[in-house]
């Protein structure tokens, strides 16, 4: 069951990925709708879960992009590796909690994706730093507002709230 | 085995994953164009997924569509609104300008018409029309401050309407050459033949006192004889319909008038030189 509502938030996100790309080209460079997925999925606390999560939702987000395949998917599966120790840990909730961890891991994935393009292409992002910045807030205020829409109506836990251990 | 030791060892599959993707990066990045689908890996994930974008882009193209689709048909409705009130407009102006290229049309005539007589001449308009009753006047807008005097001949482009019978400072009446107290020394163009033309009260004249043997023919122009002291010689006064013999020693003979008196607007004054009184009353 969770990972049927993890893909039906995979294909939503693609939906609005394609409908920014549509309407408003270059808007993904702004709001990242996958890390917000994997963001909430790994909230469970579930790391092994979050690991697959963000490989999946980061090669989605590489096929329908530009980037280098696999990009994304190492940048989200080391977020989604975070978030979820981190949770496995404190067990965060709640709409702040959540909004925390979600700007934690916009600007993680920013960063490791530099370091990446820095690695493998040799090459430096332009305006790296307002980008971040932008991006971070943007998909911080829509993944908070996401959020708490979702506890609010649906009554919505993070997906696999039920703590399972790191296995450290 | 494997499936309960996996749960347990995030952080060596963790180690794994970022391994086998970071060699699929590095392949990737090695190829020549980056956005260019190269890996089956690749292909199989657009393929699973492609349903998605093709889906939004469907929909998306069809509200799209429906927009400005309704957008198309706002602005063609309120094109279609602002051309008929422009044709509307436009048509006014046609109008008026119909009107004025009439007017100038009729005024030319007239002033070419006018030029062709030695003596002075005036325009006027006419302002009243009376064709109805058995005394056929009209009124026009000139009197004897502009110089309009009793027995001035009054013509279009037509030919004779009338002459000026009563003048007040700034109107004149006119009476026509229908009316029946009416006469002007007349003259057929063909023949030369000279009577008189009396209105006949109805729209019409006939003309008097042509001997039963005068070649006079219907169809044959009546013009002014200029022999009576008001009408100047030569102004067309109508067409001869009818020419029987009469009951004595004249010709009946009808004439139509050139002139459509139901439609006069414009007129000529023609100021004829008067012969004084004494010279008429004069009997040796």
């Amino acid at each position: 069951m969770r990972w049927l509502r993890f893909i039906v938030g995979l294909l939503i996100a693609l939906t609005l990925h394609s409908l920014l790309d549509s309407f408003f080209p270059n808007a993904l460079a702004f709001f990242n709708p996958y890390v917000i997925l994997v963001v909430y999925y790994s909230m469970g606390g579930n790391v092994f879960g979050a690991i697959i999560a963000g490989v999946v939702a980061g090669l989605v987000q590489d096929s329908f992009s530009g980037a280098i395949f696999g990009l994304h998917a190492f940048s989200m599966t080391v977020c989604a590796y975070i978030v979820a120790y981190v949770n496995s840990r404190l067990e965060l909730r709640g709409t702040l909690a959540f909004g925390a961890c979600l700007g934690g891991a916009v600007i993680v994935n920013e960063l490791v994706i530099y370091i990446l393009v820095n690695i493998l292409l040799k090459q430096r992002i332009e305006m790296f730093e307002q980008g971040l910045l932008v991006k971070t807030i943007f998909t911080l205020l829509f993944g908070m507002l996401v959020y708490h829409l979702l506890t609010l109506f649906l009554r919505e836990e993070p997906i696999e709230a039920t703590k399972r251990p790191a296995g450290w | 085995m494997a499936t309960e030791v996996i749960p347990r060892r995030p952080t060596l599959l963790l180690i794994v994953v970022l391994s086998l993707l970071f060699v699929l990066m590095s392949l990737s990045s090695r190829t020549a164009y980056i956005g260019q689908t190269r890996t089956l890996f690749e292909r199989t994930v657009m393929t699973v997924f492609s349903p998605v974008p093709k889906a939004v882009n469907w929909v998306g193209g069809s509200v799209d569509d429906m927009y400005h689709g309704y957008l198309d048909m706002r602005r063609a409705v309120n094109e279609n609104l602002e051309l008929k009130r422009k044709i509307a407009t436009t048509t006014a102006e046609n109008l008026k300008l119909r009107q004025s290229e009439s007017d100038l049309r009729r005024l030319r005539s007239l002033l070419g018409y006018s030029e062709q007589f030695n003596m002075n001449t005036s325009l006027a308009q006419a302002i009243m029309l009376d064709t109805s009753g058995r005394f056929k006047s009209v009124i026009i807008d000139r009197g004897s401050a502009a110089g309009v005097e009793v027995n001035d001949a009054v013509v279009n482009a037509n030919g004779l309407i009338g002459r000026v019978i009563l003048t007040t400072n700034d109107l004149a009446k006119v009476q026509l050459v229908t009316d029946n107290n009416c006469s002007v020394g007349a003259l057929t163009e063909r023949s030369r033949r000279q009577g008189v033309v009396r209105g006949d009260g109805a729209g019409g004249a006939q003309m008097h006192d042509v001997g039963a043997l005068a070649d006079v023919l219907p169809g044959d122009r009546v013009l002014t004889a200029g022999i009576d002291g008001v009408y100047p010689k030569g102004i067309p006064i109508g067409v001869i319909t009818r020419a029987a013999q009469g009951a004595n020693l004249f010709k009946q003979i009808t004439v139509k008038p050139t002139v459509d008196f139901s439609s006069i607007e414009e007129v000529i004054i023609i100021h004829t030189r008067k012969i004084p009184e004494p010279v008429v009353r004069y009997t040796p």
